[in-house]
């Protein structure tokens, strides 16, 4: 008899994840070495602690989900060291406290997994979600506890601790538009209303989804975040999409965003800035465009295999652990170091939207797209902004960049993508349930 | 630290980087090739599965909706205590209404003589009919799903 729990996904995970560990540890000691000639003394540590949650973590999955997808978590696991490793050499204090806020999200990560025991339950409580999530889109502009720090309104300080509510918000919004979206995929698929060749839905369909799509856009607004705008937005066309498999919601979301883009760029300053430094930067080396031009000199100086890590000077660049942490990475680790990330996220993305292919429930499936997508979306609209694919807009880089909301939103969707696969494993949920039913 | 250990040592580490990213590929590769669920740790579950094979799962009324049974060599449906099933509250349904039962591979449902009859897919059942999985079984008011 092998012991409970251990699967051969479980004993692949483990491999994976201890080299994982291993490799933050190793980037650790680089970054030391660089500085002094000595081994720190904190190695060991380090590379215990990290060890120790991560063998929690896969303990957690081990007991509470043992047939779940075994790539998910190391490769989360690996993200969040490389970037405990930069934030730790561009800052060592803001590194403390990402430790601290790595430990807080291993937490989370568990506790979540240990009280989602079935995805479905999740399904049922959608208008509580959805009345969480737009809560947490409008708690930083209540006074008092709103605060505004670098021109955006998004964070919310009780005593010492500030976090950003609208990382939450993402995973709410998308357990809410799944669960909307699975009960009236079909009436939004059978639209009667023809423009051209496009069939649309009713608009009394669409109009709850309309909805929160709008107040999310105005709140956004309002707290000038044009990551999270653009982020929630896509979302929505891209969970619509998928629930309904009509391309015509993507030709109706790319219009809308097209004459919400240009209303923003009439009406807002900042949009101007962000449009005319993407497109010519080195025009405002100096002023506004200083943050995009040092990160491009980043990339530059790191070439095709970098400065090695501690051997550059990201510091130059504004923000440089939040928003610009892949320049720090391009600088440092070169081509072959961005590459590799950009490998483990659509890896991460991949084993997610297997995840979504294999469920057998609708929910289950538009959930884990959904998930996958926040994901996968956030990495496209941050790393395409600061090599200039598109305009810059700060939102995090998933489980690299420094700040505790966002690692633990994504440790979250980490166990909830983790509960979906190992639902899918176990059969379909009502399968389940019937192994639980007795023989009357 | 002399800067050509560091490069030396910066190589390791990109290297180490790339044979974890293979070998998560090589993981992958892995999962695409077994089509579903893993077998381990579910053998049993899956054995007991096949043992115990068919199983119905109420559709109506609402009242059980969800509520499932699982056939073994024979299960009865009626009113009466001492059916495999009991329906309490539906007046449609005779005390001993219908049976399942099981014949080699096959399984099979039979109306008992009740008042309303019994129904398959909407058609009344005339002597024992072969089940597949995803039929309907409706005794009186009460409907029924065929799953496995």
């Amino acid at each position: 008899m092998t012991t409970p729990g251990l699967t051969s996904r479980r004993v692949s995970e483990l491999g994976l994840g201890v080299l994982a560990v291993i490799i933050a540890a190793f980037g650790y000691l680089l970054v030391q070495l660089s500085q002094t000639p000595d081994v720190p003394p904190d190695l060991w540590v380090i590379f215990a602690g990290v060890l120790g949650l991560f063998v929690l973590a896969h303990f957690a999955v081990r007991r509470l989900a043992p047939n779940a997808d075994p790539v998910l978590l190391p490769l989360a696991a690996l993200l969040n060291g490389l970037g405990f490793v930069t934030v730790a050499r561009l800052d060592p204090g803001l590194g403390r406290v990402q430790a601290v806020w790595t430990a807080v999200s291993i937490v989370a990560f568990i506790l979540t997994l240990a009280l989602v025991k079935r995805i479905r339950t999740l399904e049922r409580y959608r208008y509580t979600f959805l009345f969480f999530g737009m809560l947490a889109l409008l708690l930083p502009l209540a006074p008092g506890i709103g605060k505004t720090i670098n021109g955006a309104r998004l964070w919310v300080g009780i005593g010492p601790v500030n976090f950003q509510p609208g990382e939450a918000a993402k995973v709410l919004l998308v357990l809410f538009f799944a669960a909307y979206l699975v009960d009236k995929r079909e009436l939004l698929a059978s639209g009667r209303r023809r423009l051209g060749r496009l069939r649309l839905p009713e608009v009394r369909h669409l109009g709850p989804l309309l909805l929160t799509w709008g107040v999310s856009i105005l709140i956004m607004v309002r707290e000038t975040d044009l990551g999270q705008a653009m982020l929630i937005f896509a979302l929505c066309v891209v969970m619509l999409y998928v629930a309904t498999d009509r391309a015509s919601y993507l030709v109706v979301g790319l219009f809308l965003f097209l004459a919400a883009s240009a209303v923003a760029y009439q009406l807002f300053v900042h949009v101007q800035t962000r449009v005319v430094t993407w497109i010519d930067p080195f025009r405002y080396a100096n002023d506004k465009g200083y943050q995009l031009v040092q990160g491009l000199f980043g990339f530059a100086a790191g070439g095709f295999a970098g400065t090695g890590l501690g051997l550059g000077s990201p510091k130059q660049i504004p923000n440089v652990a939040t928003d610009f942490i892949f320049s720090a990475i391009g600088e440092e680790l070169g081509l072959i170091g961005t590459v590799a990330i950009l490998i483990a996220i659509l890896l991460f993305v991949g084993a997610g939207l297997r995840i979504a292919m294999r469920s057998e429930r609708p929910f289950s499936k538009l959930f884990a797209t959904g998930l996958t997508a926040i994901v996968g979306l956030q990495s496209f609209i941050i790393i395409g902004g600061v090599t200039r694919t598109i305009p810059l807009t700060g939102v995090t880089l998933p489980f690299i960049s420094y700040g505790g909301s966002s690692l633990l939103a994504n440790w979250v969707i980490v166990a909830l993508l983790l509960r979906i696969s190992d639902d899918n494993a176990r059969g379909s949920p009502a399968r389940r349930s019937q192994i639980a039913a007795r023989a009357p | 630290m002399p800067e050509s250990v560091l490069t030396v040592l910066k190589f390791c580490f990109l290297a180490l980087l790339y044979l974890f990213l293979w070998r998560v590929v090589r993981v992958v590769i892995g999962e695409m090739r077994t089509p579903e669920a893993p077998a381990e740790g579910s053998d049993a579950r899956r054995e007991r599965r096949t043992r115990r094979g068919v199983r119905l799962r109420i559709l109506e009324p609402p009242a059980q909706q969800g509520e499932l049974y699982s056939l073994g060599d024979e299960l009865t449906v009626g009113r009466g205590g001492g059916c495999g099933i009991v329906i309490v509250d539906d007046h449609y349904v005779s005390t001993v209404h219908a049976r399942l039962f099981r014949r080699g591979d096959e399984v099979l449902v039979e109306d008992l003589g009740s008042r309303n009859g019994t129904f398959l897919n909407g058609t009344p059942v005339a002597g024992a009919t072969r089940l597949r999985r995803g039929d309907r079984v409706q005794f009186g008011q009460t409907v029924a799903e065929v799953v496995r």
